[in-house]
């Protein structure tokens, strides 16, 4: 072993940020949540430009996977233009030369934190999900000692405990966002704050998901063809929020997830979450040559 | 302030163990089919994954060579996280590879073999990554080596397979099912 061998040419900057070691750890983490689905992998979590909770997860995982010909697309809550994502976009392409695009159909990596885009998502496709809390226990178990037993024990009696408790308090199924689902028949894994709306777009999927949450140092993954049961009671069936009928006021398209917008009067005005597929109805209703891809939901329901 | 002005080159190193890994990544995304990788052989996959922070496992001493220069620690079999295996013959030393625990599913080990892709003994593979099921042909391994595996891969506990044949893996994830045709 000699000096030469130990070090390399100076540069400004790692390509991607991340060192190669944070690279080659994060890489052996990865393929083992995607050898175990919705089991969450311990993983360092290195600092990166921006506060843990903020995105840092999701933001390791997609620096590991960039390239110069990566076509990238950051959304928060459905919205492009968001100040965290395009400050997470603009420094993806900064650290990598990677292109940014608004478009789902033109990206090859999507970080998005709370949706999942309403166009289909294709097997070319990497869905990187940031995470702010991975453990589903830990409304019923804080030790996290415990909630790895219990998950090495499938023993997940209590995660149906808190649906029944919401069913018996209110009459349904209260849970909104980040809705506990048995991923592959063996780990339940919370799939991020996203709404119900968007659990069924995870089952048996063309694309690949990973879930990474920087805070808490855990990463998991659904790859395709993935089973992906959100918890139920056989007699109480799943239920994702009643949208379908709603009209976005910009865009004048329905059957998707609404962002609602209190009004002066009491009323409520309804928008499509998902910006940039509002941005393209309009766009097309204007004249101009914008391909919508198929989506998830047609006309408000979810194909069985 | 500076700000960044010149766009990020990828250095030659860089480009081909992203390489590597999106190969690797789709190959256990996806196991049965084959995925291209920048260059033959099982070192690539060693400078994608391997540092100081690994312990690995290798019967070929050329190989183990090679190995060394990663920084990885070579240690007894049962103790690797990395395990480069010849699966032809001899492969009774398979059951102490590491293969985790319910509560730790993350110590299984990664096993990487070098084997034949084309006629030979058809496998057919159904799991997580494959919409109905997959059905792939190798040679070089062991007649008995699947019924092992199912025997060591208790799910979610098991070992994760990569089986290269000159610049092309194919992955098998623990959570895969097969079925010896």
């Amino acid at each position: 072993m000699t000096l030469a061998s130990l070090t390399k040419p100076w540069e400004a900057m790692s390509y991607g940020f991340l060192d190669a070691s944070a690279k080659r750890e994060l890489r052996r983490k990865m393929l083992k949540a995607i050898a175990v689905p919705g089991c969450q992998m311990p993983y360092a979590s290195r600092e990166v430009p921006m506060a843990r909770g903020w995105g840092t997860g999701g933001l390791q995982v997609t620096l590991t996977l960039l390239k110069p010909s990566s076509v990238v697309k950051v959304i928060d809550q459905g919205a492009d233009d968001s100040v965290n994502a395009a400050s997470i976009r603009s420094f993806l392409s900064k650290v990598s030369g990677a292109t940014e695009t608004w478009d789902t159909t033109e990206a090859t990596i999507l970080q998005s934190r709370h949706r999942i885009p309403e166009e289909r998502l294709r097997a070319d496709q990497v869905l990187v999900l940031q995470v702010p809390n991975p453990e589903p226990l830990r409304p019923v178990e804080p030790n996290m000692s415990v909630a790895r037993q219990m998950h090495a024990d499938a023993d997940y009696g209590r995660l149906w405990l808190i649906l029944y408790e919401q069913i018996v308090r209110s009459g349904r199924v209260m849970q909104g966002a980040a809705y506990p689902s048995l991923v592959n028949g063996r780990h339940v894994m919370t799939p991020s704050p996203i709404p119900r709306w968007d659990v069924p777009k995870l089952h048996m999927a063309q694309h690949l998901t990973f879930l990474s949450a920087g805070r808490e140092k855990r990463l998991y993954a659904v790859p395709p063809f993935t089973r992906v049961e959100p918890l139920v009671f056989s007699d109480v069936p799943y239920q994702v929020e009643d949208h379908a009928a709603l009209t976005c006021h910009r865009s004048g398209v329905s059957g998707y997830f609404m962002n609602e917008i209190p009004q002066d009067d009491g009323s409520s005005a309804f928008e499509v979450s998902d910006s940039h597929l509002g941005i393209k109805t309009i766009r097309q209703a204007e004249g101009a040559a914008i391909r919508i891809g198929p989506t998830w939901y047609e006309n408000g329901k979810m194909p069985q | 302030m500076s700000r960044i002005t010149a766009v990020p080159v990828p250095d030659a190193f860089e480009t081909r163990t992203n390489a590597t890994f999106e190969a690797l990544m789709w190959a256990l995304a996806r196991p049965g089919t084959v995925q291209d990788l920048p260059a033959p052989g099982m070192a690539g996959l060693a400078e994608t994954l391997l540092d100081r922070e690994c312990r690995v496992f290798c019967d070929d001493p050329a190989f183990a060579e090679v190995i060394t220069t990663f920084g990885a620690a070579q240690v007894a079999l049962p103790l690797a996280d990395h395990c480069f295996l010849s699966l032809g013959t001899t492969i009774d030393r398979l059951t102490q590879v590491a293969v985790g625990s319910v509560l730790y599913p993350d110590a299984g080990a990664t096993v990487v073999a070098e084997v034949g892709f084309g006629p030979g003994q058809r496998l057919r593979l159904t799991g997580p990554g494959i919409e109905t099921f997959a059905e792939i042909a190798l040679t070089g391994v062991a007649p008995e080596f699947w019924a092992m595996r199912a025997a060591l891969c208790r799910y979610p506990a098991g070992f994760d397979l990569f089986l290269i044949c000159g610049a092309q893996v194919i992955g098998l994830p623990r959570s895969t099912e097969i079925e010896v045709l």
